[in-house]
């Protein structure tokens, strides 16, 4: 589970200051996939970074129980110059998991053939996400925080994705972040809607969207 | 305290994780970058030998011309290196911050650690195949190298956390390191003793905390040599000032950092 409490942030650019998020408080409740909707720079990502930890907010709390992953996405994560195998090792030695395990499964899951041996540098952004959802899927977290990634690769890819989570979704749950209604369905059961710095959660998808088309 | 020594142990975790990544980036798949290592003090050595014999030189204190040089050289190429490597670790690694355990001071120590350890084999190696060169071994005090290899270690280190905290706010920083950094090769003590300079003048460089860690490396290595021109007390002063002034830096870096 996850819990934010009176989260703000906000960004200066040329001395004005703008708000993304304000005084935000949301727990999100256990063994359940929430998507969270939003305009584009409606600060979803920062959100999502914030609840990842990877990012502090100018005040508030987060707190995690159990094991959160990293922001699932197409930026950071991988270090060019290294090839996918070696990221693997990387990811699979700070969060204390069987290399060769962990290996395996994402070359596998990834699909990126002999690619996964050569620099990560050179992949395209489709790749790049492949890979990041494939090693994400390598370790067992509780809640896996992910950002509009699942839209990537062919239907054979997406299919694949979506069985993995069934099979884990006694265990684990997801946040999501998108401004695709399609993929939002596909995986979660609920769905909160992110504007002008709240969050607002709603009891079925169907009710967030038609709150999310009227924005 | 339970949770401390896990935070500690999670730590130590990701800093290994890191110092093992490193040296693939570092030194690459190719042997060349360890060849490097070995090749630049070498060079650097040679290059003072010839200035040595151009101008008749007398090394006091019936030092070797060889180690003399290697003891002033490599606390100080230590010190050049690990600044110019770990003020570039945040930067060079910002993708790295995606993952929630492992902090900008992570980027830092790690690299900081692989040069100490590639540095300090250098160092070993160099001073013993010159001891079996020369069959004679001067060694005073192991414990007082190691302990001035690592001041100069940590006083790098923390100066280059300071300067990529900044350039993570602006960047131009580090432009600024380079030609601040050049006269330190001049002042430090690489190829002369405290001793031999003019009271005036030493009572000046003295003030700089490299040349103190030069003589007492060099009183470690010789018996027949005894520095009375370092101070624990001042370079552990220096020490603490720069990794507070550091590690606050980091803090504010850490918040502003945009990933």
């Amino acid at each position: 589970m996850i819990e934010i409490r009176n989260i703000s942030k906000s960004y200066t650019i040329n001395a004005t200051t703008n708000y993304v998020l304000h005084n935000i408080s949301f727990r999100f409740p256990d063994h359940e996939n929430i998507g969270i909707l939003g305009l584009n720079g409606a600060g979803k990502s920062t959100l999502l970074r914030i609840i990842g930890q990877i990012e502090s907010p100018d005040a508030g709390e987060v707190r995690h129980y159990g094991r959160v992953s990293w922001p699932i996405g197409f930026r950071g994560g991988f270090a060019g110059s290294l090839t996918a195998e070696e990221n693997c090792r990387f990811v699979a030695r700070i969060y204390n998991e069987d290399i060769d395990r962990v290996i395996d499964f994402t070359r596998d899951f990834a699909e990126l053939g002999r690619h996964f041996f050569l620099p990560v540098g050179t992949y395209s952004s489709g790749m790049k996400a492949r890979l990041a959802f494939g090693l994400s899927m390598a370790i067992n977290f509780n809640v896996y925080l992910i950002d509009e990634v699942t839209e990537v690769g062919d239907n054979v890819f997406k299919r694949k994705s979506r069985k993995v989570f069934e099979e884990r979704s006694s265990r684990s749950s997801l946040i999501m972040v998108s401004h695709n209604m399609k993929t939002i369905r596909t995986y979660c059961s609920r769905c909160a809607i992110l504007t002008k710095g709240s969050l607002q959660l709603f009891d079925s998808v169907d009710e967030a969207e038609r709150i999310y088309k009227a924005l | 305290m339970r949770s401390l020594v896990r935070g500690l142990s999670a730590q130590i975790n990701v800093v290994e994780a890191l110092v093992i990544r490193e040296t693939r980036t570092r030194y690459g798949r190719f042997a060349l970058g360890y060849v490097w290592a070995f090749a630049e003090p070498l060079l650097w050595i040679g290059a003072f030998l010839l200035a040595f014999q151009l101008g008749r030189r007398h090394i006091p204190n019936d030092m070797d011309a060889v180690g003399f040089l290697a003891t002033g050289l490599l606390p100080f190429i230590l010190f050049r290196t690990t600044v110019s490597r770990t003020m570039g670790a945040i930067r060079a690694n910002k993708a790295l911050l995606y993952y929630p355990q492992v902090r900008p001071l992570d980027l830092v120590l790690a690299r900081g650690i692989l040069e100490f350890i590639t540095l300090s084999v250098v160092f070993l190696i160099l001073l013993f195949g010159n001891t079996i060169y020369l069959e004679h071994l001067p060694l005073d005090s192991a414990l007082q190298i190691i302990v001035g290899l690592i001041f100069s270690s940590v006083l790098a280190g923390s100066f280059g956390l300071a300067v990529g905290s900044l350039a993570t706010m602006a960047p131009s920083v580090e432009n600024l390191v380079s030609p601040l950094l050049r006269p330190l090769l001049w002042i430090s003590g690489v190829f002369f003793t405290a001793a031999e300079l003019p009271t005036r003048i030493r009572e000046v460089l003295l003030w700089n905390p490299l040349l103190q860690i030069t003589e007492m490396v060099r009183a470690g290595w010789y018996r027949s040599f005894d520095s009375n021109y370092y101070s624990y007390l001042y370079l552990c002063a220096w020490i603490l000032a720069m990794a507070f002034f550091a590690l606050t830096l980091e803090r504010v870096a850490r918040r502003k950092l945009e990933i």
